[in-house]
């Protein structure tokens, strides 16, 4: 098991970093009032790792025992039947999924789980609890009209079942969720945390840490728990006993984008520009998001830029990313930031250099 | 018009009234008679038209002119008018179209290539000596595009070489109501492909002695197979070519079988390809194929001026000339527009004055209607790879740069650029018959080509310009129930990445050869959804009993970390090489 799953807190009580949410949400379940909630915040920081706790808080050891299955849905959408596959894992108190998945058919699917969780709902033997907890991954990545129907459907069905949202970016979740769920902002954690985290798993895995290694590490993870701890565990692999500077091996994807980065930075013209493109594909291929590879790249060119050129290359990096995310094929978009940023480059070289 | 012509024809039209319906009437009845009144006044009228002066009778009809004579009249000239002009002096034989009237009896007659001729007929005659000899087939593909004529060839050879050609016969369509009067009756229905395998068939086994011709010797029978039965789907595709192969192997007569090659540009999807396979592997088993190229305009011309001097029409030869260009190397359609065209002596003086209307513009002709609004002549199609050759090598006018004097606009110096050597590009696109999607992805994958290599400017100018009609594109695919709507973003969405391309690409490259490159992101797209398929059911299948994680995370954290504590090496150009082999611990326990 992996050390990120392995070390993962199980209880609100174990927590070690945003304790202060944990204990206030402890505080929130045991009287027994649960209202909706919504997550939120950057991806590392610990919003499932709280959101799986808070389950177990709620309905005890039961709710570890996760089955993990693709559920098929057939949806009656007037003339037509529409069929779903979506991944689930699921208790017997909570059902988590991410609807997103779906791709524009998102809507149906949750109106029809959340009835059918409503349907059967469960009855303890106290009477109490009676209700299930619907957990949606990505929230921010639905479409309008699945959001539209996920405010109704809360409304109707808040008796008998919680929601937990879950997402990176409250900005995408419409109004309407926002103001019926609890929101709560997970920051990501400070490098002082993470360092803390991995000290913490060093002494459980009884290694030797050199000082301010687990700080390289958290300087590098980009503030994202999870990052560190996976980049800690290929340290180790990698070598151990640890040396004061040993080198922690940068993410693959990364590293391709900073070569693309330096290539753009030797060459500007319509041939790199070619190679460039066939560089991009392979990122895109390997399913890489072309907004991370859109903002790394960003970040990688900023780097080595003059001063004077960093703002308009961050206007730029900003227009066509919004382009990017309206348009379909996300290679126009990318290179045609990439073109721009040659031409603007190039014209720099020549004013500067002659 | 001649005058002595137009009195030849009432002469004629009006001594055949009263006796023998036969020839030239049975054409003019045929002509009018959706008219009835004015056919049934027909006697009268030709007579009152054969006064000698054809002038007077217009004094005379207008005396009595009230509102229903009007129309009456009106009517009336305009049979007369048919009338005048279909019979023309030369038309004594029965054949009233020229198509088949002048359909090539002999092999100096064709207007196909002398050698494609002579490679058919070589073929024939070496077949036809030796029969039995087994060693290689029987059978000659001919492919080509309607009307470059390829069945005349094949019955002006026969003719030449004196033998019978028996033809299969294309069996009448059933139509539905006959179709169900036929299974009420019991007839069980046979589609054309069935009917055709049992022909086939029976070729195979027992060769043409059943049919009627048994008092030809066998020998100097050429099978023609001009009818391909139309098939769809794969299974009756297979089922066709398995009727093919059968033929090629085991038939003694020689046959030819006649392929009718479309546009590659007016049927992408898989008919056309259907038949490409289908030819290649006939070819594949020994078939000889011969391709007829579309007839030059040359030898178009030549047929036309024979016609003309055969049926002493007045056409000038600038006229024939444009005939032969607009028809496309189909001598069918050349012939049939000179027939058509022969019949309306007003529309060749429009002809002449468009013509020359073109001369004059040449240079500039960027009109929309131009070549297109002329009423004959085949609406040229262009092939995808043609409209997007025109389109990425950008050739322009050179010299003069926009020095028209209405210069309404004046542009910055950046802005201009020279005219194009082309139609408009929304024309060529039209002609292309391209989906907007296929052509932006074409453009995209191939325009940094044609860019120079110190122009990084013009590469962004047309990125810019591409990023915008995926915009466009994208917004249309999300209307989906405004096809209207959508079908107005796709066309703009089109118009702009070709307009963009042209414009932005500043200082193209002078022309030389580039192959054009299929879009590498089709494949990108696939092997994407791919990945992600598989990225989902490994999802599935982990064991680890934590929440699940989104494709974000999993491809940007959790795979390369994978990769590094299974020492392996990022490998970016074999994309599932790092989840082939499980052997690590740590990856079984994805």
């Amino acid at each position: 098991m992996l050390w990120v799953d392995k070390y993962r807190p199980k209880t609100l009580d174990k927590v070690l970093i945003h304790e202060e949410i944990a204990q206030n949400l402890k505080k929130l379940v045991t009287e027994q009032d649960c209202p909706h909630l919504l997550f939120y915040g950057p991806s590392g920081s610990g919003k499932k790792t709280l959101i799986m706790a808070l389950l177990r808080q709620i309905f005890g050891a039961s709710a570890d025992k996760v089955k993990v299955e693709n559920k098929n849905w057939k949806v009656d959408a007037g003339t037509r039947t529409i069929d779903v596959e979506l991944t689930t894992m699921s208790s017997t108190h909570h059902v988590e999924l991410s609807p997103s998945d779906a791709g524009f058919q998102d809507r149906y699917v949750v109106q029809e789980i959340i009835k059918e969780m409503a349907k059967n709902r469960p009855i303890d033997t106290k009477g109490k609890k009676g209700f299930k907890v619907l957990v949606l991954n990505e929230v921010d990545k639905l479409s309008r009209e699945a959001q539209h129907s996920l405010r109704r459907t809360m409304e109707k069905y808040s008796s008998s079942c919680r929601l937990i949202l879950c997402c990176n970016s409250s900005s995408k979740v419409t109004e309407a969720i926002r103001s019926r769920c609890l929101n709560m902002r997970i920051n990501a954690p400070t490098e002082g945390e993470i360092a803390k985290v991995l000290e913490f798993i060093g002494k459980k895995e009884g290694l030797q840490l050199p000082s301010g290694f687990s700080d390289r590490i958290a300087q590098q993870s980009n503030r994202s728990l999870r990052r560190a701890i996976l980049s800690f565990e290929t340290c180790r692999v990698q070598q151990y006993p640890f040396t004061i500077n040993q080198a922690i091996p940068p993410m693959d994807w990364e590293e391709y984008v900073s070569e693309i980065a330096s290539s753009i930075f030797k060459e500007q013209s319509p041939k790199r520009l070619f190679e460039v493109r066939g560089k991009l594909y392979e990122l895109l291929i390997n399913c890489i998001p072309p907004e991370i590879i859109l903002k790394r790249l960003l970040s990688e060119l900023l780097k080595k830029l003059d001063m004077e050129l960093k703002h308009e290359i961050s206007h730029w990096a900003a227009y066509y990313e919004h382009r990017l995310r309206l348009g379909q094929k996300a290679i126009f978009h990318l290179e045609a930031f990439v073109a721009k940023f040659m031409s603007i480059y190039k014209g720099f070289l020549i004013e500067t250099f002659g | 018009m001649g005058k002595a012509k137009r009195n030849c024809a009432i002469v004629i039209s009006s001594s055949d009234d009263e006796k023998d319906k036969d020839n030239n009437l049975l054409l003019k009845s045929g002509f009018s008679s959706s008219k009835s009144a004015p056919t049934r006044k027909n006697p009268k009228r030709a007579k009152r038209v054969s006064l000698p002066s054809s002038n007077s009778r217009q004094p005379f009809q207008y005396s009595s002119s009230s509102g229903f004579d009007e129309v009456k009249r009106i009517c009336e000239e305009f049979d007369q008018g048919l009338t005048q002009f279909k019979v023309t002096p030369g038309s004594r034989s029965n054949k009233d179209l020229w198509v088949e009237k002048y359909t090539p009896s002999c092999l100096e007659e064709l207007a196909v290539h002398k050698k494609k001729v002579e490679e058919v007929k070589i073929w024939f005659e070496e077949r036809l000596k030796n029969p039995v000899d087994n060693s290689y087939s029987n059978v000659i593909l001919i492919s080509g595009q309607a009307g470059v004529g390829k069945s005349a060839t094949i019955h002006a050879i026969a003719r030449h070489l004196g033998v019978e050609v028996h033809e299969w016969n294309t069996p009448t369509p059933t139509i539905w109501q006959e179709h169900l009067h036929n299974s009420n009756s019991g007839i069980s229905y046979m589609s054309k492909l069935d009917e055709f395998e049992s022909f086939v068939e029976k070729i195979r086994k027992y060769g043409l002695i059943s049919s009627s011709l048994t008092k030809v010797s066998p020998l100097s029978i050429i099978l023609l197979i001009d009818d391909i039965p139309l098939v769809k789907g794969k299974v009756s595709y297979g089922r066709l070519q398995r009727c093919f192969h059968l033929l090629l192997q085991s038939v003694r007569l020689p046959t030819a079988i006649l392929i009718n090659e479309y546009g590659r540009s007016e049927s992408a999807e898989h008919h056309s390809r259907y038949w490409e396979e289908l030819q290649s592997s006939l070819q594949k088993a020994g078939a000889c194929k011969v391709s007829f190229n579309p007839i030059t305009a040359n030898s178009i011309k030549k047929v036309l001026s024979k016609i003309r001097r055969v049926e002493r029409i007045e056409v000038s030869d600038e006229q024939i000339n444009l005939l032969a260009n607009t028809s496309g190397g189909d001598i069918r359609h050349a012939i049939t527009s000179l027939q058509y065209f022969s019949l309306k002596p007003r529309s060749m003086d429009s002809l002449s004055v468009r013509s020359a209307y073109r001369e004059e513009k040449g240079a500039e002709s960027s009109h929309l209607d131009d070549g297109v609004s002329l009423a004959f002549g085949k609406d040229a199609t262009l092939s995808l790879f043609h409209a997007l050759g025109k389109f990425l090598h950008n050739k322009r006018e050179t010299g003069s740069l926009a020095t028209s004097d209405e210069g309404a606009i004046l542009l910055k110096e950046k802005f201009i650029r020279c005219p194009l050597k082309m139609d408009a590009p929304e024309l060529v696109l039209s002609q292309a018959h391209g989906q907007a999607t296929l052509i932006v992805d074409f453009l995209h994958e191939n325009v940094l080509d044609f860019v120079r290599e110190e122009s990084i400017d013009d590469a962004w100018v047309i990125g810019t310009y591409l990023s915008d009609s995926d915009l466009l594109l994208a917004s249309s695919a999300s209307l989906s129930r405004n096809y209207e709507a959508e079908n107005v973003l796709q066309s703009t969405a089109a118009s702009i990445a070709v307009r963009g391309v042209l414009f932005g690409n500043n200082y193209p490259l002078s022309s030389r050869w580039h192959a054009i490159r299929r879009p590498v992101l089709w494949q990108v797209e696939q092997s994407l959804w791919r990945n992600k398929c598989q990225m989902q059911s490994e999802r599935r299948d982990a064991r680890m009993n934590t929440s699940l994680n989104n494709h974000t995370v999993i491809a940007t954290e959790f795979k390369p970390a994978l990769n590094w504590l299974g020492h392996k090496l990022p490998d970016y150009t074999a994309n599932d090489a790092d989840d082939d082999d499980k052997d690590d611990d740590e990856i079984e326990e994805w």
